[in-house]
């Protein structure tokens, strides 16, 4: 542990040679789920493989599988030809698997170089602060991932706690790195730079694995891809002699309907204007002065690397944050700083990011949920909500075990399409159609749930909602937004109408580089 | 808590201040103890809320050894296993059956108790049968002031000091306490790590009862002079786990806030040497638990501010395979 | 975990069965009875006989069961308080304090109000002074959690110990309004008027062959008072939009926060209806039993098996009753236990080692109907 270029295994695959990793019919199951169903997968010495899959494929529990964190119930795990049973992911780690994961697991009040050591049996029993760190700012030197190892993790952009990750992994002698949705939180500059690491690290013989829902990055930087659909294998192919509708068949088994969707009719007078709006709590400035201006039929689309302000922004529209200034009218009524019941009387609805936990409330049950962002009287009277909650489950086909099961035991697609059919419920019926803020609608749904949430905002759309979408993902925005606007340290920085966005523009933008 | 008088009677002429000061040591003693096992419970992040039970547990096994072999020292063993064994069951409930955590330190402290009340029934109000005696370090001892507070302890006072500096460098400064700390404030990371999540936190509770233990050994074998049911640590297990709070989870300021703590409990026998009389002894009584009231509650807005160290994932079960 | 060749895990049970509801607190019972008997066995006692007297101490007769009703009656008070605040993660553990709290405000009003008021009037004055004596028992702690954030674990806690001794202090420790002037030596609280009393259940005087020597039996009022708090918590919780705001808060924070629910005012309100119920099982103990403040007589440990109770029925108001009714027994039985000759006098703090050893037995227990115990072989890979 601690080489640099751990010289062990690292050689270039020559014919007939036993391939770095092989897994064989590889079985797990959770709770309802047989996650991954009789799974075959071969890793090579210094390619680049992609895992390419939708959410719940099953690609993330195979990473998981192939780094010891789960141990499958079925199947075997051939590490250089050589059966292996991978107890942890130390017993990975020990025979150079190394995992980076969507989320990161990194302790923020530790500095990077603390980060980096963690687990390290080699260490001295005292550690040695200094040692430690003039090792973490070799290995970052060496493959162009330029960190400070006194920084505490909590001080780092998403970006820059990536590459501790990556370091950390190559620290503890990862010939094989597995990178879970890498690019899920970077710009698309940070994803460009990850790219050139990535390469780094094949030169050197290592093997990184290439967790993806993106087609387009996985043909661009893989050597070879494996497909998963509901948990098995559909594909195993060379990006060389494949093309993007080939993929995309065997991932989703069907055609998928995700071109650009836009406002077919102008939009009308605004329903929701917010003047500069700021936000500053304990010394921090996380909303700044915003601007914007949503009309009926219309969706405004904000983008943003995480972390820019963009809860802060829904949180304070919706009224559940206050805010320090700034005034906000919803169809003409102010709410700025008059609570979530104010502003859901004055036309708004909000689907938050967090849908389980927040948007929806998971012990209780689907009629309760229904209530929850409805007027109640002292009596509660179940019976409006019950009938909702059965429309519901009928209109969307929300799948679930009944109106009266906990909310948090329905899967993530399921509980977007509850969450928001209750909040445009609210807007809907007698009241006109108004306003609907939505925070990441779409994150971490498969391919189907997103086709039915984008129909969802585009029907709103075309009923004449107003809807302000906040996302991280500069795809969605671009695919369904009217227009286009980027928050980055909580201000927003640059506009465009979607249609004729550029994504080296917005990119910039997102990354604080005024285009 | 019943007196022990032999430090107020030491002299009548001394200082009644002085003696404050040198009971105020005596008394931090076992919150100092009881409380650095709790931070080691918690900053491998398991909240254990009975301490209060594993002191009785601990209180009574040290009356009972110290009755039938006569030597402290084997009371202060059995205090430190009879206390660990109940944190095993503990550790057992919340890490291996990821049970409710707020209700398995109340059960430790109603069966403790129980238990405690129990097994002591027979031997209530009855002399121990061992006990600490004071060390005089020659020479500094016979200091003015200093020597009586300082110099007069006995050994345990001088050894709580060096555990104290122990477990502080303990968490700070070693791979074990990176990775006790790394589990506090995230399992998932520290179990991709290759850290043994569950194996930390049961040697840090356990461990941590056995401190619990030690401080209650100490509680009756120096400062309470015979075993009294529950008023034996009448409610000082549950004044350490606030001040693991003052501490924000740092041994040295555990010492320090022991010491104040201590002051506290000893005011009423203080103001009665010190002739202060006006002060009903019931009024008195309370004073301890209304300061760690006023304190829990003085802190709570800079608590808030900078989470006051509180470990991360305090209070969290760790499951590998949810999804 | 891995042992040896086998891996042993827990599986969460995507269905729960219904009968484990009850195989569960029987397995968890007969748990506590086989860990509390190896501490008989310990002190030379036959664990067997020792459970047998209980059991038939603590239910065997008319006259047990009125006494365990009479028991029962503070414990489905206190129970409440900590199941209806606990249901919400409050964990008001200050129940004792609080029926002290409220046994002070009870006697107080005992004496004030009710010699110049009319029966019925005076027994509800009991009644409400005991519940707010209750209710100002837990307000810092109320507003401090709700305001500050101070964990109201310890703080509650904390407060029984002064309420202990503020009760000591009225009665031994200063000539106050509570104490008889008459008890010079041994300070006693001074008697409530009779107008005060709450009214008993009188049994008939023979039921089945058993003679029952009073006709008057331990079940006064605080039990029908203890069954309407049933039912009006059940209401509360069930049927109305407070209720409705305590699940979401209790469920999730930042939900209740996102719907605009009023987080603060919510833990408050639980809060103070939490120590207004152990406040009421206060009143009963004086109103119902003692008829005077009285530190000796108040039974020790009435807040403390309240949480106990609350745990057991995970936090189900009915259930509250019920499991009540059974520690009750418990305690009955031990009471008596404690009376006994030979190898089968016991001490009542039995009771509590039980109250805890179900209690820890429970907690393993609740976690069996939640999930499955799954033992696999693990294939080894040739070496």
């Amino acid at each position: 542990m601690g080489a640099i270029d751990a010289p062990v295994g690292v050689r270039p695959d020559h014919p007939g040679a036993p391939p770095a990793i092989s897994a064989r019919r590889i079985v797990k199951r959770f709770p309802g789920v047989v996650a991954n169903d009789c799974v075959d997968v071969d890793l090579r010495r210094g390619e680049v493989h992609a895992l390419l899959g939708e959410n719940g494929a099953g690609k993330s529990t195979l990473a998981a599988v192939l780094c010891g964190l789960y141990v499958p119930e079925e199947g075997e795990l051939l590490i250089d030809g050589v059966r292996t049973v991978l107890h942890s992911p130390r017993d990975g780690l020990a025979r150079g698997i190394g995992m980076v994961h969507q989320h990161f697991r990194l302790i923020e009040r530790f500095t990077v170089a603390e980060n980096v050591v963690l687990g390290d049996r080699t260490q001295p029993l005292r550690l040695r602060r200094d040692r430690i760190e003039d090792a973490v700012a070799e290995i970052a030197e060496t493959y162009g991932l330029p960190l400070d190892p006194r920084a505490h993790v909590g001080d780092l952009s998403v970006g820059q706690r990536q590459r501790v990750e990556i370091v950390k992994t190559l620290y503890q002698g990862a010939r094989i790195l597995l990178l879970d949705e890498p690019t899920s939180v970077l710009t698309p500059q940070e994803a460009d730079a990850l790219f050139t690491t990535v390469r780094t690290m094949t030169a050197a013989g290592r093997t990184v694995v290439f967790i993806s829902h993106k087609l387009g990055e996985v043909l661009e930087i893989a050597d070879r891809v494996t497909v998963m659909r509901d948990g098995r294998v559909t594909g195993d192919v060379d990006t060389g002699a494949t093309t993007r509708e080939e993929l995309a068949r065997m991932m989703v088994g069907r055609e998928v309907d995700l071109s650009p969707r836009r406002a077919r009719s102008a939009a009308r007078e605004p329903m929701l204007r917010v003047e500069g709006l700021t936000l500053t709590r304990g010394g921090v400035t996380s909303v700044d002065g915003v601007d914007l201006e949503v009309r009926a039929g219309e969706i405004l689309g904000i983008a943003g690397v995480s972390g820019n302000g963009q809860r802060e922004l829904a949180d304070l529209i919706a009224g559940v944050e206050a805010p320090t200034a700034g005034r906000i009218t919803v169809s003409g009524t102010e709410v700025a700083g008059k609570g979530p019941r104010a502003a859901r009387a004055a036309g708004l609805a909000y689907v938050p990011e967090d849908r389980l936990g927040t948007g929806l409330a998971p012990a209780l049950s689907m009629v309760d949920n229904m209530l929850l962002t409805r007027p109640r009287s002292f009596l509660l009277d179940r019976r409006a909500a019950r009938a909702e909650a059965e429309d519901i489950i009928e209109r969307f086909e929300v799948k679930t075990t009944g109106p009266d099961a906990a909310a948090g035991l329905m899967s993530g697609g399921n509980a977007q399409k509850v969450l928001i059919a209750r909040e445009l419920d609210s807007t809907d019926g007698e009241h006109s159609a108004r306003v609907l803020v939505a925070a990441s609608p779409t994150r971490g749904l498969d391919v189907g749930a997103i086709e039915t949430v984008w129909g969802i905002l585009d029907g709103a759309r075309s009923r004449g909602e107003a809807i302000l979408l906040i996302s991280e993902d500069l795809e969605e925005v671009l695919a369904i937004a009217d227009r286009v606007v980027v928050l980055y340290e909580g201000r927003l920085v640059h506009e465009t109408t979607a249609a004729d966005a550029s994504r080296e523009a917005i990119g910039l933008a997102m990354a604080g580089v005024a285009p | 808590m019943i007196p022990d008088l032999s430090l107020a009677s030491g002299g009548i002429n001394a200082n009644v201040w002085v003696v404050a000061l040198a009971g105020a040591i005596s008394f931090g003693v076992p919150l100092v103890l009881a409380a650095l096992g709790e931070i080691l419970a918690e900053r491998s992040g398991v909240l254990n809320l009975g301490v209060e039970g594993m002191m009785l547990v601990g209180a009574v096994s040290a009356f009972l050894v110290a009755d039938a072999t006569g030597s402290p020292w084997l009371a202060l063993l059995a205090a430190m296993a009879a206390a660990a064994a109940l944190a095993a069951v503990h550790a057992f409930l919340c890490v291996t059956l990821r049970a409710n955590r707020i209700v398995s330190g109340l059960a430790l402290v109603i069966f403790g108790g129980g238990v405690a009340r129990f097994v002591g029934s027979s031997v209530e109000g009855q002399p121990r049968g061992a006990e600490i005696d004071p060390l005089r370090i020659p020479g500094l001892a016979d200091l003015p002031v200093i020597g009586r507070v300082v110099f007069q302890q006995d050994v345990l006072v001088y050894a709580t000091v060096a555990v104290t500096a122990l477990v502080a460098l303990y968490i700070v400064r070693t791979r074990p306490g990176l990775a006790l700390r790394a589990v506090g404030e995230s399992p998932a990371t520290a179990d991709a790590a290759g850290i043994a999540v569950a194996r930390v936190r049961y040697v840090h509770v356990i461990v941590g009862g056995a401190f619990a233990g030690a401080g209650a050994a100490y509680t009756m074998l120096v400062v309470v002079p015979s075993w009294n049911g529950s008023a034996t640590t009448d409610g000082i297990g549950w004044i350490a786990l606030a001040l693991v709070v003052f501490a924000s989870w740092r041994p040295w300021r555990a010492l320090a806030g022991a010491i104040i703590f201590g002051f506290a409990l000893r005011a009423n026998f203080t103001l009665q040497a010190a002739g202060i009389a006006a002060v009903p002894a019931e009024i008195l009584s309370m004073l301890p638990y209304l300061l760690t009231i006023v304190v829990l509650i003085a802190l709570a807005p800079t608590a808030m501010r900078r989470r006051a160290g509180a470990p991360t994932a305090l209070g969290q079960a760790y499951v590998r395979d949810e999804r | 975990m891995i042992l040896g060749r086998y891996e042993v895990l827990l599986e969460q049970r995507t269905d729960i069965r219904r009968s484990s509801a009850l195989i569960v607190p029987v397995a968890s019972i007969l748990g506590a009875l086989v860990i509390a008997g190896v501490f008989l066995w310990l002190t030379g006692r036959p664990a067997l006989s020792v459970y047998a007297r209980l059991v038939s101490n603590g239910y065997g007769s008319w006259y047990s069961i009125s006494d365990t009703l009479g028991q029962a009656t503070p414990l489905i008070l206190t129970g409440l308080a900590a199941a209806f605040a606990f249901r919400m993660n409050l964990y008001n553990i200050g129940g004792e304090g609080q029926l002290y709290a409220g046994a002070i405000g009870a006697a107080w009003a005992g004496l004030a109000i009710a010699p110049h008021v009319s029966g019925p009037v005076a027994v509800i004055a009991v009644l409400v002074a005991g519940m707010l004596g209750g209710v100002l028992w837990i307000l810092i702690p109320a507003i401090a959690r709700a305001f500050l954030n101070t964990s109201e674990i310890v703080t509650t806690l904390l407060f029984n110990y002064v309420a202990l001794f503020l009760m000591q202090y009225l009665i031994f420790g200063s000539s106050s309004f509570w104490r008889d002037p008459d008890s010079k030596n041994f300070p006693q609280g001074k008697p409530l008027p009779e107008v005060a009393h709450f009214p008993q259940l009188h049994f008939p005087r023979d039921v089945a062959g058993i003679d029952f020597p009073s006709g008057v039996s331990r079940v006064h009022l605080g039990l029908g008072v203890a069954i309407l708090a049933v039912l009006v918590v059940w209401f509360l919780q069930q049927r109305t939009s407070f209720g409705f705001d305590m699940k979401v808060v209790g469920s999730s924070e930042r939900a209740a926060r996102y719907a605009g629910i009023p987080i603060k005012r919510t833990v408050i309100a639980v809060m103070l209806i939490s120590g207004g119920l152990a406040g009421l099982a206060g009143a009963g103990e004086v109103g119902g039993r003692a008829y005077a403040l009285d530190p000796n007589g108040l039974v020790l440990g009435l807040g403390y098996t309240g949480i106990v109770v609350a745990a057991l029925s995970r936090y189900n108001p009915f259930a509250v009753g019920l499991v009540a009714v059974l520690l009750a027994g418990l305690r009955t039985g031990a009471d008596a236990l404690q009376g006994a000759t030979g190898p089968l006098r016991v001490p009542v703090a039995i009771a509590f080692m039980l109250e805890g050893a179900i209690l820890l037995a429970a907690l393993g227990g609740e976690v069996f109907r939640r999930n499955r115990l799954v033992v696999r072989r693990i294939r080894e890979a040739p070496a």
